[in-house]
Protein backbone atom coordinates (compact mmCIF):
# COMPACT_ATOMS: atom_id res chain seq x y z
CA UNK A 1 0.00 0.00 0.00
CA UNK A 2 1.06 3.25 -0.89
CA UNK A 3 2.37 5.63 2.06
CA UNK A 4 0.14 8.31 3.27
CA UNK A 5 2.75 10.33 3.79
CA UNK A 6 4.73 9.78 0.65
CA UNK A 7 1.11 10.71 -1.34
CA UNK A 8 0.55 14.18 0.42
CA UNK A 9 4.66 15.65 0.00
CA UNK A 10 4.60 14.32 -3.58
CA UNK A 11 1.02 16.17 -4.06
CA UNK A 12 2.61 18.92 -2.66
CA UNK A 13 5.28 18.97 -4.83
CA UNK A 14 3.31 18.39 -7.73
CA UNK A 15 1.06 21.54 -6.69
CA UNK A 16 3.96 23.77 -6.60
CA UNK A 17 5.38 22.65 -9.52
CA UNK A 18 1.96 23.19 -11.51
CA UNK A 19 1.60 26.20 -9.40
CA UNK A 20 4.88 27.55 -10.38
CA UNK A 21 4.60 26.32 -14.70
CA UNK A 22 2.04 29.19 -14.43
CA UNK A 23 4.48 32.14 -14.00
CA UNK A 24 1.97 34.87 -14.46
CA UNK A 25 -0.87 33.22 -12.32
CA UNK A 26 1.49 32.30 -9.76
CA UNK A 27 2.10 36.03 -9.20
CA UNK A 28 -1.50 37.23 -8.99
CA UNK A 29 -1.70 34.51 -6.48
CA UNK A 30 0.74 36.40 -4.16
CA UNK A 31 -0.60 39.80 -5.09
CA UNK A 32 -3.92 38.61 -4.53
CA UNK A 33 -3.86 38.31 -1.24
CA UNK A 34 -2.16 41.75 -0.37
CA UNK A 35 -4.64 43.01 -1.99
CA UNK A 36 -7.54 41.22 0.22
CA UNK A 37 -6.04 42.54 3.23
CA UNK A 38 -6.31 46.71 1.93
CA UNK A 39 -9.86 45.66 0.60
CA UNK A 40 -11.00 44.27 3.97
CA UNK A 41 -9.40 47.36 5.85
CA UNK A 42 -11.11 49.66 3.01
CA UNK A 43 -14.54 47.72 4.08
CA UNK A 44 -14.05 48.68 7.61
CA UNK A 45 -14.70 52.79 6.74
CA UNK A 46 -18.36 51.95 4.98
CA UNK A 47 -20.10 50.43 8.16
CA UNK A 48 -19.85 54.35 9.68
CA UNK A 49 -23.63 55.08 8.84
CA UNK A 50 -22.72 59.00 9.64
CA UNK A 51 -19.47 58.75 7.25
CA UNK A 52 -21.78 56.99 4.50
CA UNK A 53 -24.49 59.69 4.57
CA UNK A 54 -21.88 62.81 4.29
CA UNK A 55 -20.26 60.69 1.51
CA UNK A 56 -23.20 59.74 -0.53
CA UNK A 57 -26.39 61.52 1.12
CA UNK A 58 -27.69 58.41 2.30
CA UNK A 59 -27.25 55.79 5.47
CA UNK A 60 -29.56 53.06 4.02
CA UNK A 61 -26.16 50.98 3.39
CA UNK A 62 -28.22 47.69 3.24
CA UNK A 63 -29.62 48.97 0.01
CA UNK A 64 -26.33 50.33 -0.91
CA UNK A 65 -24.88 46.91 -1.06
CA UNK A 66 -27.50 45.15 -2.24
CA UNK A 67 -27.29 47.32 -5.52
CA UNK A 68 -24.04 46.51 -5.34
CA UNK A 69 -24.28 42.92 -5.33
CA UNK A 70 -27.10 42.77 -7.85
CA UNK A 71 -24.53 44.35 -9.99
CA UNK A 72 -21.63 42.07 -8.89
CA UNK A 73 -23.79 39.43 -11.17
CA UNK A 74 -23.37 40.65 -14.15
CA UNK A 75 -19.81 42.36 -13.76
CA UNK A 76 -18.51 38.77 -13.01
CA UNK A 77 -20.11 37.46 -16.09
CA UNK A 78 -19.42 40.30 -18.24
CA UNK A 79 -15.42 40.60 -17.47
CA UNK A 80 -15.03 36.60 -16.63
CA UNK A 81 -17.61 34.71 -18.76
CA UNK A 82 -15.58 34.32 -21.55
CA UNK A 83 -12.53 33.40 -20.05
CA UNK A 84 -14.28 30.79 -18.89
CA UNK A 85 -15.84 29.67 -21.87
CA UNK A 86 -11.95 29.92 -23.89
CA UNK A 87 -10.10 27.79 -20.72
CA UNK A 88 -13.08 25.53 -21.49
CA UNK A 89 -12.81 24.76 -24.98
CA UNK A 90 -8.79 25.02 -24.40
CA UNK A 91 -8.78 22.33 -21.75
CA UNK A 92 -11.22 19.91 -24.54
CA UNK A 93 -9.52 20.89 -27.56
CA UNK A 94 -13.20 22.74 -28.89
CA UNK A 95 -10.61 25.93 -29.15
CA UNK A 96 -9.38 24.10 -32.66
CA UNK A 97 -12.76 23.72 -33.63
CA UNK A 98 -14.14 26.72 -33.26
CA UNK A 99 -11.24 28.70 -34.31
CA UNK A 100 -11.06 26.66 -37.93
CA UNK A 101 -14.66 28.30 -37.77
CA UNK A 102 -15.62 31.72 -39.98
CA UNK A 103 -16.51 34.20 -37.69
CA UNK A 104 -15.36 37.07 -36.07
CA UNK A 105 -13.19 36.44 -32.45
CA UNK A 106 -14.58 39.65 -31.19
CA UNK A 107 -18.28 39.04 -31.66
CA UNK A 108 -18.02 35.53 -30.97
CA UNK A 109 -16.78 36.70 -27.35
CA UNK A 110 -19.12 39.59 -27.14
CA UNK A 111 -22.05 37.32 -27.91
CA UNK A 112 -21.42 34.56 -25.68
CA UNK A 113 -20.97 36.92 -22.86
CA UNK A 114 -24.31 38.97 -24.03
CA UNK A 115 -25.63 34.75 -23.93
CA UNK A 116 -24.51 34.13 -19.98
CA UNK A 117 -25.83 37.71 -19.21
CA UNK A 118 -29.47 36.93 -19.69
CA UNK A 119 -28.74 33.56 -17.65
CA UNK A 120 -27.11 35.73 -14.96
CA UNK A 121 -30.19 38.01 -15.07
CA UNK A 122 -31.70 34.98 -13.17
CA UNK A 123 -29.77 35.95 -10.38
CA UNK A 124 -29.54 39.84 -11.20
CA UNK A 125 -33.14 39.93 -10.95
CA UNK A 126 -34.34 38.79 -7.10
CA UNK A 127 -31.14 40.87 -5.98
CA UNK A 128 -32.33 43.86 -8.18
CA UNK A 129 -35.80 43.32 -6.57
CA UNK A 130 -34.58 43.54 -3.33
CA UNK A 131 -32.99 46.44 -3.92
CA UNK A 132 -35.74 48.41 -5.10
CA UNK A 133 -37.99 46.82 -2.14
CA UNK A 134 -34.95 48.24 0.55
CA UNK A 135 -35.31 51.73 -1.67
CA UNK A 136 -38.95 52.22 -1.86
CA UNK A 137 -39.21 55.43 -0.42
CA UNK A 138 -37.03 57.40 -2.98
CA UNK A 139 -38.20 54.72 -6.15
CA UNK A 140 -39.98 56.28 -9.38
CA UNK A 141 -40.35 54.64 -12.67
CA UNK A 142 -38.29 56.87 -14.37
CA UNK A 143 -35.51 56.29 -11.89
CA UNK A 144 -35.96 52.58 -12.14
CA UNK A 145 -35.45 52.67 -16.41
CA UNK A 146 -32.92 55.42 -16.19
CA UNK A 147 -31.14 53.22 -13.37
CA UNK A 148 -31.22 49.96 -15.55
CA UNK A 149 -30.28 51.80 -18.59
CA UNK A 150 -26.91 53.10 -17.08
CA UNK A 151 -26.63 49.38 -15.99
CA UNK A 152 -26.89 47.88 -19.53
CA UNK A 153 -23.90 50.51 -20.90
CA UNK A 154 -22.03 49.79 -18.38
CA UNK A 155 -22.53 46.13 -18.52
CA UNK A 156 -21.82 46.37 -22.44
CA UNK A 157 -18.59 48.43 -21.61
CA UNK A 158 -17.56 45.98 -19.08
CA UNK A 159 -18.53 43.08 -22.01
CA UNK A 160 -15.12 44.66 -23.69
CA UNK A 161 -12.81 44.31 -20.94
CA UNK A 162 -14.19 40.78 -20.71
CA UNK A 163 -13.22 40.27 -24.31
CA UNK A 164 -9.82 41.76 -23.19
CA UNK A 165 -9.24 39.60 -20.68
CA UNK A 166 -11.06 36.29 -22.50
CA UNK A 167 -7.99 36.97 -25.17
CA UNK A 168 -5.57 37.05 -22.38
CA UNK A 169 -6.59 33.89 -21.61
CA UNK A 170 -5.51 32.66 -25.04
CA UNK A 171 -2.20 33.63 -24.54
CA UNK A 172 -1.47 32.82 -20.68
CA UNK A 173 -3.92 29.68 -20.24
CA UNK A 174 -4.17 29.39 -16.78
CA UNK A 175 -5.39 32.84 -15.17
CA UNK A 176 -7.61 31.90 -12.29
CA UNK A 177 -5.68 34.06 -10.04
CA UNK A 178 -5.32 36.97 -12.57
CA UNK A 179 -9.17 37.03 -12.01
CA UNK A 180 -9.61 36.75 -8.41
CA UNK A 181 -6.95 39.64 -8.22
CA UNK A 182 -8.93 41.95 -10.98
CA UNK A 183 -12.21 41.11 -9.50
CA UNK A 184 -11.58 41.83 -6.04
CA UNK A 185 -9.60 44.82 -7.25
CA UNK A 186 -12.78 46.28 -8.99
CA UNK A 187 -15.25 45.34 -6.42
CA UNK A 188 -13.35 47.58 -3.74
CA UNK A 189 -12.38 50.39 -6.89
CA UNK A 190 -15.41 51.09 -8.42
CA UNK A 191 -17.49 51.49 -5.39
CA UNK A 192 -19.87 48.38 -5.28
CA UNK A 193 -19.61 47.94 -1.40
CA UNK A 194 -18.10 51.09 -0.33
CA UNK A 195 -18.15 54.31 -1.71
CA UNK A 196 -15.38 55.74 -4.57
CA UNK A 197 -15.29 58.95 -2.85
CA UNK A 198 -14.19 57.03 0.47
CA UNK A 199 -11.13 56.13 -1.36
CA UNK A 200 -7.64 57.95 -1.34
CA UNK A 201 -7.34 59.53 -4.41
CA UNK A 202 -5.18 57.75 -6.45
CA UNK A 203 -7.32 54.99 -6.23
CA UNK A 204 -10.02 57.25 -6.97
CA UNK A 205 -8.66 58.23 -10.19
CA UNK A 206 -8.37 54.02 -11.21
CA UNK A 207 -12.16 53.65 -10.06
CA UNK A 208 -13.32 56.21 -12.39
CA UNK A 209 -11.82 54.61 -15.57
CA UNK A 210 -13.34 51.02 -15.09
CA UNK A 211 -16.95 51.50 -16.36
CA UNK A 212 -18.84 49.68 -13.64
CA UNK A 213 -17.60 52.72 -11.29
CA UNK A 214 -20.28 55.26 -13.15
CA UNK A 215 -23.22 52.27 -13.99
CA UNK A 216 -23.70 51.84 -10.20
CA UNK A 217 -22.87 55.08 -9.31
CA UNK A 218 -25.94 55.84 -11.79
CA UNK A 219 -27.71 53.10 -10.47
CA UNK A 220 -28.03 54.34 -7.16
CA UNK A 221 -28.42 57.98 -7.91
CA UNK A 222 -31.75 57.17 -9.99
CA UNK A 223 -32.97 54.56 -7.90
CA UNK A 224 -31.62 55.45 -4.02
CA UNK A 225 -30.96 59.13 -4.92
CA UNK A 226 -27.41 59.22 -3.56
CA UNK A 227 -25.54 62.24 -4.54
CA UNK A 228 -23.47 61.59 -7.60
CA UNK A 229 -19.46 61.43 -8.00
CA UNK A 230 -19.59 63.48 -10.97
CA UNK A 231 -22.60 65.49 -12.66
CA UNK A 232 -24.58 62.67 -14.13
CA UNK A 233 -24.56 64.09 -17.95
CA UNK A 234 -20.48 63.74 -17.31
CA UNK A 235 -21.31 59.91 -15.75
CA UNK A 236 -23.37 58.95 -18.80
CA UNK A 237 -20.59 60.81 -21.11
CA UNK A 238 -18.02 59.18 -19.56
CA UNK A 239 -19.67 55.51 -19.99
CA UNK A 240 -20.15 56.04 -23.64
CA UNK A 241 -17.06 56.74 -24.13
CA UNK A 242 -15.38 53.89 -21.87
CA UNK A 243 -17.49 51.47 -24.31
CA UNK A 244 -16.27 52.94 -27.73
CA UNK A 245 -12.85 53.01 -26.06
CA UNK A 246 -12.68 49.75 -24.74
CA UNK A 247 -14.57 48.19 -27.33
CA UNK A 248 -11.20 49.31 -30.08
CA UNK A 249 -8.68 48.27 -27.29
CA UNK A 250 -11.01 44.80 -27.50
CA UNK A 251 -10.68 44.33 -30.84
CA UNK A 252 -7.08 44.99 -31.16
CA UNK A 253 -6.09 42.79 -28.39
CA UNK A 254 -8.23 39.99 -29.47
CA UNK A 255 -6.55 40.19 -33.24
CA UNK A 256 -3.21 40.45 -31.74
CA UNK A 257 -3.26 37.77 -29.21
CA UNK A 258 -4.83 35.31 -31.39
CA UNK A 259 -2.21 35.92 -33.40
CA UNK A 260 0.62 35.23 -30.69
CA UNK A 261 -1.25 32.63 -29.35
CA UNK A 262 -1.14 31.13 -32.90
CA UNK A 263 2.50 30.47 -32.46
CA UNK A 264 2.21 27.85 -30.35
CA UNK A 265 -0.75 26.26 -31.08
CA UNK A 266 -4.01 27.13 -29.46
CA UNK A 267 -4.95 23.64 -27.33
CA UNK A 268 -2.07 23.83 -25.01
CA UNK A 269 -2.73 24.38 -21.72
CA UNK B 1 -5.28 25.16 -59.56
CA UNK B 2 -3.98 23.17 -56.92
CA UNK B 3 -6.63 22.86 -53.97
CA UNK B 4 -3.46 22.86 -51.30
CA UNK B 5 0.21 24.54 -52.18
CA UNK B 6 2.83 24.48 -49.35
CA UNK B 7 6.12 26.07 -50.15
CA UNK B 8 9.63 25.69 -47.91
CA UNK B 9 7.02 25.63 -44.99
CA UNK B 10 9.02 25.63 -41.18
CA UNK B 11 7.27 25.78 -38.32
CA UNK B 12 9.62 26.15 -35.33
CA UNK B 13 8.44 25.89 -31.24
CA UNK B 14 10.10 28.12 -28.96
CA UNK B 15 10.83 26.01 -25.30
CA UNK B 16 13.22 25.63 -23.66
CA UNK B 17 15.33 25.02 -26.61
CA UNK B 18 14.29 25.67 -30.57
CA UNK B 19 12.04 22.53 -32.03
CA UNK B 20 11.42 22.25 -35.57
CA UNK B 21 8.31 20.20 -35.93
CA UNK B 22 8.23 21.58 -39.62
CA UNK B 23 11.26 21.60 -41.94
CA UNK B 24 11.10 22.98 -45.28
CA UNK B 25 7.78 20.98 -46.23
CA UNK B 26 6.64 21.74 -50.38
CA UNK B 27 3.58 20.01 -51.90
CA UNK B 28 0.64 20.45 -53.88
CA UNK B 29 -2.74 18.79 -53.59
CA UNK B 30 -5.14 18.32 -56.58
CA UNK B 31 -8.84 19.70 -56.05
CA UNK B 32 -10.85 16.38 -54.85
CA UNK B 33 -7.58 14.62 -54.25
CA UNK B 34 -7.69 12.30 -50.89
CA UNK B 35 -4.44 13.06 -50.02
CA UNK B 36 -2.75 10.98 -46.38
CA UNK B 37 0.25 11.85 -44.19
CA UNK B 38 1.58 9.58 -42.76
CA UNK B 39 4.59 9.38 -39.69
CA UNK B 40 5.72 8.33 -36.28
CA UNK B 41 4.35 10.08 -33.47
CA UNK B 42 5.88 13.72 -33.30
CA UNK B 43 6.87 13.27 -36.64
CA UNK B 44 5.10 17.22 -37.62
CA UNK B 45 1.92 16.03 -39.10
CA UNK B 46 -0.37 17.62 -37.54
CA UNK B 47 1.59 20.95 -36.72
CA UNK B 48 1.16 20.72 -40.77
CA UNK B 49 -2.74 20.10 -41.12
CA UNK B 50 -3.09 22.57 -38.19
CA UNK B 51 -0.67 25.41 -40.28
CA UNK B 52 -3.37 24.53 -43.16
CA UNK B 53 -6.20 24.89 -41.14
CA UNK B 54 -5.32 28.25 -39.92
CA UNK B 55 -4.82 27.40 -36.37
CA UNK B 56 -0.78 27.80 -36.63
CA UNK B 57 1.35 30.22 -37.88
CA UNK B 58 4.22 29.02 -39.76
CA UNK B 59 7.93 30.48 -38.71
CA UNK B 60 8.60 30.52 -42.42
CA UNK B 61 7.22 29.44 -45.51
CA UNK B 62 4.08 29.76 -47.52
CA UNK B 63 1.22 28.10 -47.90
CA UNK B 64 -2.17 28.27 -49.57
CA UNK B 65 -5.60 26.50 -49.42
CA UNK B 66 -7.90 26.96 -52.55
CA UNK B 67 -5.50 29.52 -53.34
CA UNK B 68 -6.13 31.81 -50.36
CA UNK B 69 -2.90 32.56 -48.43
CA UNK B 70 -3.12 30.75 -44.90
CA UNK B 71 -1.62 33.43 -42.85
CA UNK B 72 -2.61 36.56 -44.56
CA UNK B 73 -5.84 35.16 -45.85
CA UNK B 74 -6.94 33.07 -42.91
CA UNK B 75 -10.95 34.23 -42.84
CA UNK B 76 -11.17 33.18 -46.40
CA UNK B 77 -9.61 30.12 -45.60
CA UNK B 78 -11.93 28.95 -42.76
CA UNK B 79 -14.41 29.78 -44.82
CA UNK B 80 -13.68 26.92 -47.21
CA UNK B 81 -12.13 24.15 -45.64
CA UNK B 82 -14.15 21.81 -42.76
CA UNK B 83 -11.60 20.23 -39.47
CA UNK B 84 -11.29 17.85 -37.39
CA UNK B 85 -8.84 17.42 -34.55
CA UNK B 86 -7.55 14.94 -32.69
CA UNK B 87 -8.91 15.69 -29.35
CA UNK B 88 -12.36 14.46 -30.60
CA UNK B 89 -13.57 13.04 -26.69
CA UNK B 90 -14.57 16.29 -25.50
CA UNK B 91 -14.63 18.62 -27.94
CA UNK B 92 -18.17 19.48 -28.07
CA UNK B 93 -20.89 19.99 -25.40
CA UNK B 94 -21.37 17.12 -23.11
CA UNK B 95 -25.17 17.76 -22.57
CA UNK B 96 -26.16 18.42 -25.50
CA UNK B 97 -27.31 15.38 -28.25
CA UNK B 98 -25.61 14.65 -31.47
CA UNK B 99 -28.87 16.33 -33.40
CA UNK B 100 -28.37 19.63 -30.63
CA UNK B 101 -24.20 19.38 -31.27
CA UNK B 102 -24.16 19.41 -34.65
CA UNK B 103 -27.07 21.66 -35.29
CA UNK B 104 -25.47 24.41 -32.96
CA UNK B 105 -22.13 24.35 -34.78
CA UNK B 106 -23.74 24.20 -38.49
CA UNK B 107 -25.72 27.32 -37.71
CA UNK B 108 -24.24 29.53 -35.43
CA UNK B 109 -20.52 28.86 -36.49
CA UNK B 110 -20.36 27.86 -40.14
CA UNK B 111 -23.92 30.57 -41.23
CA UNK B 112 -25.90 27.07 -42.30
CA UNK B 113 -30.12 27.61 -42.15
CA UNK B 114 -31.56 25.67 -39.54
CA UNK B 115 -33.42 24.05 -42.15
CA UNK B 116 -30.40 23.07 -44.60
CA UNK B 117 -28.53 21.76 -41.26
CA UNK B 118 -31.52 19.72 -39.94
CA UNK B 119 -31.54 18.03 -43.56
CA UNK B 120 -27.77 17.35 -43.84
CA UNK B 121 -27.56 16.09 -40.26
CA UNK B 122 -30.29 13.29 -40.84
CA UNK B 123 -28.85 12.38 -44.47
CA UNK B 124 -25.15 12.13 -43.11
CA UNK B 125 -26.29 9.81 -39.50
CA UNK B 126 -28.64 7.84 -42.23
CA UNK B 127 -25.69 7.28 -44.32
CA UNK B 128 -23.39 6.22 -42.20
CA UNK B 129 -26.08 4.34 -39.58
CA UNK B 130 -25.67 6.83 -36.98
CA UNK B 131 -30.06 7.77 -36.82
CA UNK B 132 -30.35 6.17 -33.84
CA UNK B 133 -27.82 7.68 -31.78
CA UNK B 134 -28.57 11.37 -32.95
CA UNK B 135 -30.44 11.99 -30.14
CA UNK B 136 -28.14 10.64 -27.59
CA UNK B 137 -26.24 13.18 -25.55
CA UNK B 138 -22.59 13.78 -26.36
CA UNK B 139 -21.09 12.04 -23.02
CA UNK B 140 -23.36 8.78 -23.40
CA UNK B 141 -21.47 8.30 -26.93
CA UNK B 142 -18.41 5.63 -26.72
CA UNK B 143 -15.03 6.85 -27.86
CA UNK B 144 -15.15 5.51 -31.36
CA UNK B 145 -19.31 7.26 -31.60
CA UNK B 146 -17.89 10.52 -30.60
CA UNK B 147 -15.04 10.41 -33.20
CA UNK B 148 -17.85 9.98 -36.01
CA UNK B 149 -19.94 12.91 -34.62
CA UNK B 150 -16.58 15.24 -35.05
CA UNK B 151 -16.04 13.68 -38.28
CA UNK B 152 -19.68 14.64 -39.81
CA UNK B 153 -19.24 18.30 -37.80
CA UNK B 154 -16.17 18.58 -40.04
CA UNK B 155 -17.86 18.21 -43.08
CA UNK B 156 -21.44 18.90 -42.71
CA UNK B 157 -21.29 22.35 -44.50
CA UNK B 158 -19.51 20.73 -47.51
CA UNK B 159 -16.16 22.63 -47.34
CA UNK B 160 -14.15 22.71 -50.41
CA UNK B 161 -10.96 21.38 -48.76
CA UNK B 162 -11.44 19.33 -45.31
CA UNK B 163 -8.47 18.13 -42.74
CA UNK B 164 -8.92 15.01 -40.78
CA UNK B 165 -6.90 14.61 -37.96
CA UNK B 166 -6.96 10.97 -37.62
CA UNK B 167 -10.11 10.40 -38.21
CA UNK B 168 -10.56 6.91 -37.35
CA UNK B 169 -9.04 6.51 -34.18
CA UNK B 170 -10.50 4.82 -31.82
CA UNK B 171 -13.12 3.25 -34.36
CA UNK B 172 -13.85 -0.23 -34.61
CA UNK B 173 -12.69 -1.97 -37.92
CA UNK B 174 -16.23 -2.42 -39.98
CA UNK B 175 -16.97 1.39 -38.30
CA UNK B 176 -13.67 2.27 -39.56
CA UNK B 177 -14.29 0.85 -43.41
CA UNK B 178 -18.26 2.42 -43.08
CA UNK B 179 -16.78 5.86 -42.21
CA UNK B 180 -14.19 5.51 -45.20
CA UNK B 181 -17.22 4.18 -47.81
CA UNK B 182 -19.12 7.56 -46.95
CA UNK B 183 -15.91 10.19 -46.96
CA UNK B 184 -15.14 8.67 -50.06
CA UNK B 185 -18.31 9.33 -51.54
CA UNK B 186 -19.13 12.36 -50.02
CA UNK B 187 -15.97 13.93 -51.19
CA UNK B 188 -16.27 12.20 -54.80
CA UNK B 189 -20.04 13.55 -54.65
CA UNK B 190 -18.82 16.95 -53.42
CA UNK B 191 -15.63 17.39 -55.11
CA UNK B 192 -14.20 17.55 -51.57
CA UNK B 193 -10.48 17.76 -51.11
CA UNK B 194 -9.29 15.79 -47.98
CA UNK B 195 -6.06 16.09 -46.13
CA UNK B 196 -6.16 13.41 -43.88
CA UNK B 197 -3.41 12.05 -40.82
CA UNK B 198 -3.43 8.50 -40.20
CA UNK B 199 -1.47 5.59 -38.20
CA UNK B 200 -3.97 3.13 -39.90
CA UNK B 201 -2.17 1.74 -43.20
CA UNK B 202 -5.39 0.18 -44.64
CA UNK B 203 -6.70 3.52 -44.49
CA UNK B 204 -4.06 5.03 -46.31
CA UNK B 205 -3.65 2.10 -48.67
CA UNK B 206 -7.50 2.14 -49.46
CA UNK B 207 -8.63 5.08 -48.50
CA UNK B 208 -6.07 7.74 -49.91
CA UNK B 209 -4.70 8.54 -53.52
CA UNK B 210 -1.45 9.82 -52.97
CA UNK B 211 0.40 9.70 -49.46
CA UNK B 212 2.95 11.58 -47.88
CA UNK B 213 5.68 10.20 -45.40
CA UNK B 214 7.02 12.96 -42.78
CA UNK B 215 9.94 12.14 -39.98
CA UNK B 216 11.67 14.53 -37.92
CA UNK B 217 9.75 17.27 -39.88
CA UNK B 218 10.62 16.56 -43.20
CA UNK B 219 8.64 15.35 -46.29
CA UNK B 220 10.76 12.00 -47.00
CA UNK B 221 7.92 10.40 -49.69
CA UNK B 222 5.11 11.78 -51.95
CA UNK B 223 3.45 9.53 -54.01
CA UNK B 224 0.87 7.09 -54.41
CA UNK B 225 0.50 4.26 -51.72
CA UNK B 226 1.88 1.74 -54.60
CA UNK B 227 4.47 3.88 -55.01
CA UNK B 228 5.69 3.81 -51.88
CA UNK B 229 5.27 0.25 -51.50
CA UNK B 230 7.51 -0.49 -55.03
CA UNK B 231 10.05 2.19 -53.35
CA UNK B 232 10.49 0.87 -50.39
CA UNK B 233 9.90 -3.03 -50.47
CA UNK B 234 11.87 -3.99 -53.54
CA UNK B 235 13.17 -6.36 -50.82
CA UNK B 236 11.00 -9.56 -50.13
CA UNK B 237 10.04 -10.85 -46.34
CA UNK B 238 10.47 -13.71 -43.93
CA UNK B 239 8.30 -13.61 -41.72
CA UNK B 240 9.09 -15.95 -38.05
CA UNK B 241 6.11 -16.59 -36.10
CA UNK B 242 7.32 -15.65 -32.89
CA UNK B 243 8.07 -12.01 -31.08
CA UNK B 244 11.49 -12.71 -29.97
CA UNK B 245 14.23 -15.07 -30.68
CA UNK B 246 17.47 -13.47 -27.97
CA UNK B 247 19.89 -11.06 -29.29
CA UNK B 248 22.28 -14.27 -30.09
CA UNK B 249 19.79 -16.14 -32.59
CA UNK B 250 18.79 -12.70 -34.00
CA UNK B 251 22.13 -11.40 -34.85
CA UNK B 252 23.19 -14.43 -36.89
CA UNK B 253 20.13 -13.67 -38.76
CA UNK B 254 21.35 -10.80 -39.89
CA UNK B 255 24.64 -12.17 -40.99
CA UNK B 256 22.49 -14.43 -43.79
CA UNK B 257 23.74 -12.65 -46.94
CA UNK B 258 20.89 -10.00 -48.41
CA UNK B 259 19.41 -9.59 -44.91
CA UNK B 260 19.04 -6.19 -44.44
CA UNK B 261 16.74 -5.11 -41.84
CA UNK B 262 14.77 -7.02 -39.04
CA UNK B 263 11.76 -5.58 -37.57
CA UNK B 264 9.61 -7.04 -34.45
CA UNK B 265 5.72 -5.98 -35.19
CA UNK B 266 4.51 -8.76 -33.36
CA UNK B 267 6.14 -11.82 -35.43
CA UNK B 268 9.84 -11.54 -36.67
CA UNK B 269 10.42 -10.04 -39.77
CA UNK B 270 13.43 -10.12 -41.98
CA UNK B 271 13.69 -8.19 -45.44
CA UNK B 272 15.82 -9.45 -47.87
CA UNK B 273 16.93 -9.35 -51.54
CA UNK B 274 15.32 -13.10 -52.27
CA UNK B 275 13.03 -14.37 -49.77
CA UNK B 276 13.33 -17.77 -51.28
CA UNK B 277 16.91 -18.08 -50.96
CA UNK B 278 17.27 -16.42 -47.18
CA UNK B 279 14.72 -19.40 -46.09
CA UNK B 280 17.09 -22.29 -46.08
CA UNK B 281 19.36 -19.86 -44.18
CA UNK B 282 16.88 -18.67 -42.11
CA UNK B 283 15.71 -22.48 -40.70
CA UNK B 284 19.32 -23.25 -40.24
CA UNK B 285 19.86 -20.43 -38.10
CA UNK B 286 16.09 -21.55 -36.33
CA UNK B 287 17.82 -25.28 -36.34
CA UNK B 288 20.90 -24.52 -34.97
CA UNK B 289 19.50 -22.26 -31.58
CA UNK B 290 16.85 -25.28 -31.37
CA UNK B 291 14.04 -23.13 -31.95
CA UNK B 292 10.63 -24.26 -33.53
CA UNK B 293 8.51 -21.58 -34.96
CA UNK B 294 6.70 -21.37 -38.07
CA UNK B 295 8.61 -19.74 -41.19
CA UNK B 296 6.67 -18.36 -44.44
CA UNK B 297 7.50 -16.34 -46.63
CA UNK B 298 4.90 -12.69 -46.66
CA UNK B 299 3.72 -10.28 -49.64
CA UNK B 300 4.62 -6.92 -48.65
CA UNK B 301 1.91 -4.44 -47.37
CA UNK B 302 1.63 -1.04 -46.82
CA UNK B 303 2.71 -1.09 -43.16
CA UNK B 304 5.41 -3.36 -44.32
CA UNK B 305 6.70 -0.65 -45.97
CA UNK B 306 5.83 2.05 -43.78
CA UNK B 307 8.14 -0.14 -40.48
CA UNK B 308 10.88 -0.51 -43.32
CA UNK B 309 10.70 3.06 -44.20
CA UNK B 310 10.56 4.20 -40.28
CA UNK B 311 13.16 2.04 -39.43
CA UNK B 312 15.61 3.16 -42.23
CA UNK B 313 15.20 6.37 -42.09
CA UNK B 314 16.33 6.12 -38.30
CA UNK B 315 19.40 4.28 -39.40
CA UNK B 316 20.22 7.06 -41.99
CA UNK B 317 19.61 10.19 -39.75
CA UNK B 318 21.39 8.43 -37.10
CA UNK B 319 24.19 8.07 -39.61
Amino acid sequence: MANPLKLFYMAVWRNLLTLTRYKANFLFEILTSALFGFGMLLFSFAFNASLLGETVGSTNYVAFFVLGVSFQSWQGISLWGASGMFQGELSTGQIDYTFSCPFSRYWYIVSNIAASAVQEALFFIPMFCIGLWLTSATLTVTGVILGLMATMLSVAALAQLGAIFASLTLRYRQVTAIFGFFNFAFQMLTGMFIPVQLLPTPLQIVGQCLPQTFGMDLLRYYVMGTKAIMPVEYEWITLLIQLAALGIIARLAISHLERTAKEQGLHYI
Amino acid sequence: MPAITCGGLVKEYKSQKLVRALDNASFEVAEGEVFGLLGPNGAGKTTLVKILATLLKPTRGHAEVGGYDVDNEEHKVRRIIGYAGQDSERSAYFRLTVRENLLYFAHALRDMSVQTARERIEYMASAIGFSDRLGKHFIALSGGEKQLVIVMRAIMHGPEVCFLDEPSKSLDPLTSQQVRDFLKAYAKENVITICLTTHNMKEAEEFCDRIAFINHGQLRFIGTPSDFKRRVTVKEIVEIGVSDLGKTVESALMKIPGVSTLTHEGNIRLYCDDAFSALSEVLAVLNNANTKAPVRMVEPSLEDAYALFVKEDEANKNG
